[in-house]
């Protein structure tokens, strides 16, 4: 800091510095004055340039030696550019608008961390809770064409991954020599169960040719049984049990659900948050845990779907929890809040507590149910033992 | 320190620096990598800011630096503005793709262009706002120019380099760099850009040769070689014989080893060339500047970008080792804490949060080490190396322009094409 006329100016700070005004890029080697109220910026012959207040000084984003001031609410870029460290510290302590060692936008920048945090908690409890009941409030009005629709489109996909055109057998059974009197059986055991459901829109079970004991149900009412189901079922109330948890899926639209809960995890996980490098992982990890959540409700409440209608029907409630037993015991490891359906004996016990136990008559007589155990008589599935079965 | 050295710290008009300190560069970019964790990446748009500001105001070109004067919230505003254009288009893509779903590849096709044109779109309009927000001398730079018209014009051109393998690659960008230049400004100066294709063409060529033609020899051969039409015929039907007599013909072999080898040798020569390329290009670009009477040269050297290069290898063997032994360390702690218990699906779990986590570290470490070592290397070696003639226009441009929205920086976070 040089002081020009000490004598005369004894208790104003001042010294040179780069002015620009804002108009034109010409460098302006100015003198400042820093007055009581404000920045005084005289040019070399003492004229009077310009006065800054001090409430209006803003800082600017410098080299860490310089000190770059603006005014704030001017559409005009003017600036002053102060090197002086003694002038830089008398405009400092004289303007406290200018922040000085950047406390307040310290706790600016603490706010905006911890609000983004918060954001970050609020949605994933968003995706959490707030999808799936968004999803379950959006499916009724969504119609049932759309869902057909949908139903297709997986169906040529599982058509395409699934087919057996290759081992000359037809995809699914019941059509074969010696299977006709399987398929009756078969359709009188749905009869009975879609008559006691009495859905808006018709049924399609299939028995298809495959080994492992599973069975899923596509949106729009298409549900296909593997033919190991069949053989490991030890009577007909046990596949009933399962045919009652896929309709279950059907009557509660649970593929449009699904496809509305991962669009919402998708928009919410892939839009607004996990958008840095490495994010990806983390963003999958978050979306694993959310999509087996969800799945395990959705079990669970055709869990409970399947106990109320095989009860309707007059068949046995607890064939369900038997057959699930049976077939996926012994089998589960893996980490409970990645699994995509509940523990087995969670699912048991769920089923045992709501099911009323009494005696009730099989849903198929004995010669129905081994013509159905016959229905895919003309080429016996190999292996009908091996593999885990999940009842999705 | 007397008067005149405060005020001229660099007297030569022409002279181009960079003042920034590495170290300071590193805390900046490792808080913010932290802090970007924490907030699940909701932190972005401070730190792109924070970081924005280090390097523009430590760019200083005839001894007056830079400045960036956006904001955070600015960047926040656009990229809420572009969710609320791109929502609900994805979800009339969403639905299309399930009402003519015979027709989805399609749908697929035209939403992949359509994401193509929004994300060249966004670029050009990105460009816009960070060069709004540059302000040198107390003068705004500026650029109009319809954003839709670079992005048809962009797309026309990477199609164009695709279909002759890289080949017009030096047309596209001397074409694009000029209809960007010729829409920029600083004040009422007008930009403008000088560099030639076919000079950047003649720079380069001996790379894309060396890197395409083992490329184009794999092809051949297996072309050549190998009986695609039986080969293909027999995948179709499954036909296990014919497979195995092709696999067993004199050509087959052969050919799979030559293009194995040819193959490896494309990928190495790229990565041994890269650092070659990124010298050529980015001397041929700032070289290529021009505003008014100001023209810039660049004598950067290819041995320097090497030297970046080499040093970026040394920090990730570095990062690699560091990742190791993490992982070492946090595999003895699973199995010292849970081992006794026999408890798998805790052990499992643990495992894999151990796992998502080390990925994030490792991917960003190494997002941070190459920003630090490699981008501001290159920032830094670019200004160091250019120079301006005629410097003296800088002395007396008139300021013109506002500042332009922040929906191109919204639009390119949300699309993933994000620059600096």
């Amino acid at each position: 800091m040089t002081n020009a006329s000490p004598a005369t100016e004894p208790l104003t700070p001042h010294g040179p510095a780069v002015y620009f005004d804002g108009t034109s890029s010409a460098r302006n080697i100015v003198t400042i004055e820093a007055g009581a109220a404000g920045l005084k910026i005289m040019a070399a012959n003492r004229h009077v340039l310009d006065e800054w207040c001090y409430a209006e000084l803003r800082r600017q984003s410098a080299p860490d030696d310089m000190l770059r001031l603006g005014r704030s609410g001017e559409t005009l870029l003017a600036r002053l550019e102060v090197r002086d460290p003694a002038l830089i510290t008398a405009i400092e302590d004289r303007a406290v608008t200018l922040d000085r060692g950047g406390a307040a936008e310290r706790r600016l920048r603490r706010k905006v961390v911890a609000l983004s945090f918060a954001a970050g908690v609020s949605l994933f409890a968003t995706a959490a809770f707030g999808v799936p009941a968004l999803a379950s409030r959006l499916i009724p009005f969504i119609p049932l064409s759309v869902e057909h629709k949908l139903g297709d489109a997986v169906d040529r996909e599982i058509r395409a991954s699934l087919d057996t055109q290759h081992l000359g057998t037809a995809f699914t059974c019941g059509n074969g020599l010696g299977e006709a009197a399987g398929r009756a059986a078969l359709d009188k055991l749905v009869g009975e169960l879609e008559a006691a459901a009495a859905l808006p829109f018709a049924l399609q079970v299939e028995v298809v040719r495959r080994a492992e004991p599973n069975a899923m149900a596509l949106p729009g009412g298409r549900i296909y049984v593997n033919d190991g189901l069949i053989a490991q079922a030890q009577t007909p109330d046990e596949l009933a049990g399962v045919l009652a948890h896929e309709i279950g899926h059907v009557a509660r639209r649970d593929g449009t659900r699904t496809v509305l809960q991962t669009a919402g995890l998708s928009f919410l996980f892939g839009m607004m948050l996990g958008d840095f490098v490495g994010g990806g992982a983390v963003v999958i990890a978050a979306r694993t845990v959310l999509k087996s959540s969800y799945s395990r409700s959705v079990e669970t409440a055709a869990d409970a779907y399947s106990v109320a209608l095989m009860q309707k029907a007059g068949g046995d409630p607890h064939a369900l929890g038997a057959i699930l037993a049976r077939i996926v015991s012994d089998r589960e490891h893996g980490i409970k809040i990645l699994l995509d359906h509940p523990e087995t004996k969670d699912r048991i016990a769920a089923i045992d507590a709501v099911a009323v136990t009494g005696t009730t008559t099989p849903l198929l007589d004995a010669d129905d149910w081994s013509a159905l155990q016959q229905i895919c008589s003309s080429q016996p599935a190999k292996g009908a033992t091996t593999g885990a079965g999940q009842i999705k | 320190m007397t008067t005149a050295d405060a005020l001229n710290p660099a007297p030569s008009a022409g002279v181009v620096a960079f003042l920034g300190n590495e170290a300071a560069y590193w805390r900046l970019r490792i808080k913010g990598a932290a802090l970007l964790v924490f907030t699940l990446g909701l932190y972005r748009f401070w730190f792109a800011t924070d970081v924005r500001r280090f390097l523009w105001s430590n760019t200083e070109i005839g001894g007056e630096t830079l400045e960036y004067t956006g904001l955070a919230t600015e960047l926040l505003g656009g990229f809420l503005l572009a969710l609320a254009i791109l929502v609900p288009l994805y979800t009339a893509f969403a639905v299309a793709a399930l009402e003519f779903s015979p027709r989805a590849a399609v749908s697929i096709v035209f939403g992949l262009m359509l994401l193509a044109f929004g994300a060249e779109f966004a670029l050009y309009r990105a460009r816009r706002y960070r060069l709004t927000r540059t302000v040198f001398r107390g003068v705004r730079f500026d650029q109009h120019g319809s954003a839709w018209r670079y992005a048809l014009f962009a797309l026309l051109w990477w199609a164009v380099v695709a279909v002759t393998l890289g080949l017009a690659y030096p047309w596209a960008q001397a074409s694009l760099q000029r209809f960007k230049m010729r829409h920029t400004s600083y004040g009422d100066l007008a930009g403008s850009f000088a560099g030639s294709g076919f000079d950047l063409f003649l720079r380069g060529v001996a790379i894309w040769l060396v890197v395409v033609a083992p490329l184009l020899i794999a092809l051949v051969t297996l072309g050549a070689l190998v009986d695609w039409d039986s080969l293909n015929t027999a995948m179709m039907q499954g036909d296990q014989a014919t497979l195995t007599r092709i696999e067993n013909g004199p050509g087959f072999h052969r050919a799979i080893g030559i293009a194995v080898i040819a193959l490896g040798a494309a990928a190495f020569a790229a990565i041994l060339l890269y650092p070659l390329f990124q010298a050529v290009t980015l001397r041929w670009w700032i070289s290529g500047l021009r505003f008014g009477a100001v023209e810039v040269t660049s004598r950067l050297g290819a041995a320097q970008v090497y030297r970046v290069y080499v040093r970026f290898i040394l920090f990730i063997v570095l990062l690699a080792l560091c990742a190791l032994a993490a992982a070492a360390v946090s595999l003895f702690a699973v199995t010292v804490l849970v081992g006794p218990r026999h408890d798998s699906a805790l052990a499992e779990l643990l495992a894999t949060a151990i796992t998502v986590g080390l990925y994030v570290v490792i991917a960003l470490g190494a997002s941070t080490i190459h920003q630090v070592v490699v981008t501001l290397a290159l920032w830094r070696l670019g200004a160091q190396s250019a120079e301006l003639a005629g410097a003296a226009a800088l002395d007396c441009v008139r300021a013109t322009g506002a500042p332009s929205s922040a929906l191109g920086e919204g639009l390119a976070d949300a699309l993933g094409v994000g620059g600096i």
